[in-house]
């Protein structure tokens, strides 16, 4: 793999933080598969760090997560280059499009682009959920924890409202009490 | 309208969220409601433009800014909008000096988890909205098998998907 560069990381955050359409969890995905699965340069551990504390940080979610991965892997430059690539590109095209935005919207062709980009959006974030819960699969035990965990975190949102926030709050209490088998 | 203030007013709405859209309703009230900078539909063209572009949801700011004060109070936006970010530095650096001993990592370990449940239960909706047609779900299957089953770039997948949505209604 690749050692990270100040180039390379803001590359990484350039490429993902401007061509992801959907908001912070489509991004978080697929930063989670470049940074983590493609170069290596942040651990799982490091990146449910990251993950988890950005959703208690104010502000939009996944800012903080550019700041806590890009600091993580190369400090506060790192964590500059991270913030800067993710968002001044796409405040540049928010600017282009407030300027008109009633042409966009109604031109055909545009919207078929991001049509087809959004499918793909919705792909990366399954993909993610696989590579986010495949490294736990490998015994029974662990696996019966992880597919426990996985599944009510879920459940938690879709059967019963919970916010996000409530969530990682359960699963750290539950991830305190629930023992990983040896 | 002065740019500290702008800047001030923007960095006390996102200051006070927890999440991209959650600044709204200070927003409207302090730019629509009490100073009367922005109207409703201006807004709502903030939000728009800044819901369908590419990039973190809280974009709508700038818009407001560049609404405000033009190009200068884009920037104000954009500054507000991304000051509150390093305040996780100082608190992952505190917490993951813990995270070595075995329960402190069981619970990492359970957040990642959780993760990929919120995940699930944020994909679809997404997926739904996606699946507009058959050329959608063949781009869904296919882009999924590839960032499973071979280490080609996320963005060249996003790349090829735009090209395929444009050459289909090229052929249409």
């Amino acid at each position: 793999m690749p050692a990270p560069t100040l180039r390379r990381l803001t590359g990484v955050f350039f490429r993902i933080g401007n061509t992801t359409f959907g908001g912070g969890l489509p991004t978080i995905a697929a930063l989670q598969r470049e940074l983590v699965e493609q170069h290596e340069w942040l651990s799982p551990e490091d990146y449910a760090l990251a993950f988890s504390l950005a959703r208690i940080t104010p502000g939009t979610n996944v800012i903080a997560f550019c700041a806590a991965a890009g600091a993580r892997i190369m400090g506060l430059r790192g964590a500059l280059a991270g913030v800067l690539a993710e968002t001044a590109p796409s405040a540049v095209l928010a600017v282009l499009m407030t300027q008109g935005y009633e042409t966009w919207r109604t031109n055909a062709w545009v919207m078929a682009g991001v049509g087809g980009t959004i499918a793909a959006v919705a792909a990366m974030m399954w993909a993610s959920i696989w590579y986010l819960v495949r490294p736990y699969l490998k015994s029974g035990a662990n696996a019966f924890r992880a597919v426990a965990i996985t599944l009510g975190a879920f459940a938690a949102v879709w059967k019963f409202g919970l916010g996000p926030v409530t969530v990682i709050g359960i699963a750290v209490v539950v991830g305190l009490l629930w023992k990983e088998p040896e | 309208m002065n740019l500290f203030l702008l800047y001030l007013l923007l960095f006390k709405a996102v200051i006070t969220s927890f999440s991209g859209m959650a600044s709204l309703p200070v927003v409207r009230h302090d730019f629509v409601v009490t100073r009367h900078v922005l109207t409703d539909r201006q807004l709502n063209a903030a939000i728009v433009a800044g819901q369908t572009g590419p990039g973190p949801n809280g974009l709508y700011l700038v818009s407001v800014g560049y609404f405000a004060a033009g190009l200068p109070g884009a920037f104000a936006g954009l500054i507000a909008l991304i000051t509150p970010a390093f305040l996780i530095i100082p608190l992952m650096s505190w917490i993951g000096k813990y995270a070595n001993i075995p329960r402190i990592r069981g619970a990492i370990r359970a957040v990642i988890l959780a993760s990929a449940g919120l995940l699930m239960a944020a994909s679809i909706p997404l997926a739904r909205d996606a699946a507009t047609g058959p050329v959608a779900i063949a781009i869904f299957i296919a882009g999924f098998l590839v960032l499973v089953f071979t280490r080609i770039a996320t963005w060249w997948v996003m790349v090829g998907a735009a090209v395929v949505g444009l050459g289909v209604k090229l052929l249409s």
